[in-house]
């Protein structure tokens, strides 16, 4: 699904050079969902950037579901990104003029989709978070776990194959981050892809792998609790059948 | 194109909604009204007297000395000035076109029965002789000129005593809108209920009153105006002559009689300018104020949706993440003005008809013609998108990246 090698982002001033990424690879297959973890400067939100393509990247190669995308224009990346990836951010980032059902509709209207597809896509969405009675109600209405689910049914309503989570939980409290975690797992049950960038260990430890990032660089990659139980039960499987 | 959200966001921002509604609507209000007013003046100022105006000048002479005679003066004053190279034509004259001042009667069918009832044709009289046509450079359409003969002396005392006229088209078309003016016997000239004949009809000739309602409508008059000691004279120089002309006829007709002031030397093209100096100063001023609020709602527009750029920049970021290109970022801003813009034109053009209403009370204007109003809208239309270019731009070249750094 997403594919880095030797993948580098520099960022250049007329003075000094920074390195956010260098050497960096990773490879996160269909259905999985990883984590990535790392101290604040790290290269985490770098890293997420240029796997959402909202950034371009200085060397290396970047495959996102087979495509490559190196050298793509502004726009061929603005339709992949609306295509394939649902952006989940920290401060939610809804749109505050406009009420649940057409924030909603921001990415859907860029695909181009019709009218009714739109609707029964919006609905679907929201009736998915749990939010499908407050269409008409706007983000200052809702706290901030019922915004974060917005931020998500906007996400899922394109049907993406990447959902990229950036401290997805950053501004809730326990209780309501512990809501959008379990809704992340069952979207990820149901064959999404995710990637949460977070400084949570609580959390990392909930995602199929961990990937710790220091210095631009991936020093780690564990395997979570999840997957190890997915593992379990996947041998119990074939241990019964 | 997304409408209905860009209107209903707009919707919970009324301030700033307000703000340019109210000022495309006064600007649309003002532009129709003074765009109005500004075209008409532009097509009086630019309207045709009908005579040579380029070749054309007026020379005043006033006697002072003791056994000044009128009758002699102009005599002489007119051999020496058909005698003066580059000179086409000249003739003794009461006035001419848009020097603001001279003589008018009304033409009538039938004679005047005391009892006012009578309608009148409102023409302006030019006093001239058999060289008149020529020194005006009219062009006679039907009929003849005047001959010599035909050419008498008007005394104020004794009234008008001539017997033929020569009118303009469009006076002979008042009287006789099915044609055959020459040859017709009027009223209103002639003292005492004396008919005149029709005898020629000149193609124009404007009257001296550039507010006249009827300013195309006037006669000429066989006569020489023939009381006191004062005297006008009208003449034509050959092509490109003229300003050498004019210092020529002013020696000359000093030589010819000391006995004299020589006054108001002017060519036409001056009485042109100075009878319209008004007119321009208008349309200037009107111009001037049309730009101004141009520019100030231009400013105004650049100015909100250029802090609207800036308070939105997250969600400009966001919209890019979610995958609007530049383009879809632009029209969001080019659409949201348009909305606003079109509620400004409607708006408007209730204060359009508003402000010409008071217009037409107060100054005596006339009702405003419908496609003012369309072509009012599309100028304010055209800056609006203008104006929203730069904002959108700048806009549409925030980076999606910008979606993930925290406020």
């Amino acid at each position: 699904m997403l594919q880095m090698t030797n993948l580098s982002k520099v960022f250049r001033t007329h003075m000094i050079e920074t390195h956010a990424l260098r050497d960096f690879s990773i490879h996160v297959r269909e259905g999985e969902f990883v984590a990535v973890t790392g101290p604040s400067g790290s290269g985490k939100t770098t890293f997420l950037n240029i796997a959402g393509l909202l950034e371009t990247f200085t060397s290396g190669s970047y495959r996102l579901d087979g495509v490559d995308v190196h050298g793509l224009d502004d726009n061929a990346r603005s339709r992949l990104r609306n295509e394939k990836i649902g952006f989940i951010f920290q401060g939610f980032n809804l749109i505050p003029d406009l009420n649940l059902f057409d924030n909603v509709d921001v990415p859907l209207r860029y695909r181009g989709f019709n009218g009714a597809e739109r609707r029964r896509r919006i609905e679907e969405a929201l009736t998915k978070v749990g939010l499908a009675s407050r269409q008409k109600h706007y983000p200052s209405e809702l706290s901030g776990g019922q915004q974060q689910r917005v931020a998500i049914a906007r996400a899922l309503a394109g049907s993406p194959r990447l959902l990229l989570a950036d401290e997805p939980t950053g501004n809730l409290d326990s209780l309501m981050a512990r809501g959008v975690m379990d809704l992340m797992e069952e979207i990820n049950d149901q064959g999404t892809t995710i990637v949460m960038v977070t400084h949570d260990p609580e959390l990392a430890a909930r995602a199929q792998r961990n990937v710790h990032i220091i210095d631009g660089q991936v020093t780690d990659l564990d395997e979570g609790p999840r997957l190890a139980l997915a593992g379990v039960g996947a041998a119990a499987a074939a241990v019964g059948a | 194109m997304e409408v209905r959200p860009i209107l209903s966001a707009l919707m919970r921002n009324k301030a700033g909604l307000v703000l340019i509604v109210a000022q495309v609507a006064i600007t649309l209000a003002v532009i129709c009204n003074s765009l109005f007013i500004v075209v008409q003046r532009a097509e009086r100022v630019g309207r045709d007297s009908g005579i040579d105006e380029a070749g054309t000048f007026t020379i005043d002479s006033l006697g002072f000395a003791a056994g000044f005679d009128l009758r002699d003066t102009i005599a002489a004053d007119l051999a020496v000035l058909r005698a003066l190279p580059g000179v086409v034509a000249a003739t003794p004259v009461n006035s001419v076109p848009m020097s603001n001042g001279g003589w008018s009667t009304g033409l009538a069918l039938t004679p005047d029965d005391g009892t006012d009832s009578r309608e009148g044709h409102s023409s302006a009289l030019y006093f001239v002789d058999e060289q008149g046509l020529d020194a005006f450079g009219v062009r006679l359409v039907e009929g003849r000129n005047f001959r010599p003969d035909e050419i008498g002396e008007l005394r104020q005392s004794d009234g008008i005593q001539a017997d033929s006229i020569i009118v303009t088209e469009a006076l002979a078309r008042s009287l006789f809108p099915d044609g055959g003016a020459v040859g017709q016997q009027v009223y209103g000239i002639g003292s005492n209920n004396r008919t005149v004949t029709i005898i020629g009809v000149v193609e124009k000739l404007q009257q001296p009153w550039v507010g006249s309602t009827t300013v195309e409508q006037s006669s000429l008059i066989p006569a020489v105006v023939n009381d006191g000691n004062y005297s006008r004279y009208l003449v034509r120089a050959e092509p490109g002559q003229r300003d050498a002309v004019m210092a020529r006829v002013e020696a000359a007709l000093q030589d010819a009689n000391s006995g004299r002031l020589l006054r108001r030397t002017r060519s036409v093209e001056e009485t042109r300018a100075a009878s319209y100096r008004q007119d321009r100063a208008m349309m200037s001023i009107l111009s001037g104020t049309m730009l101004a609020m141009m520019l100030i709602t231009g400013l105004g527009i650049i100015g909100l949706t250029s802090f609207w750029v800036t308070r939105r920049i997250k969600q400009i970021g966001t919209r890019r993440a979610l995958g609007a290109r530049r383009f879809n970022i632009r029209a969001w801003f080019q659409t949201e003005n348009g909305l606003m813009i079109a509620l400004g034109v409607a708006v408007g053009a209730v204060l359009t008809y508003g402000f010409n209403a008071w217009l037409m009370q107060t100054i005596n204007a006339q009702r405003l013609p419908w496609h003012y109003l369309p072509i009012g809208a599309l100028a304010v239309f055209a800056l609006g998108q203008l104006a929203v270019l730069g904002p959108a731009g700048r806009a549409a070249s925030v980076p999606p990246a910008l979606a993930t750094r925290t406020a």
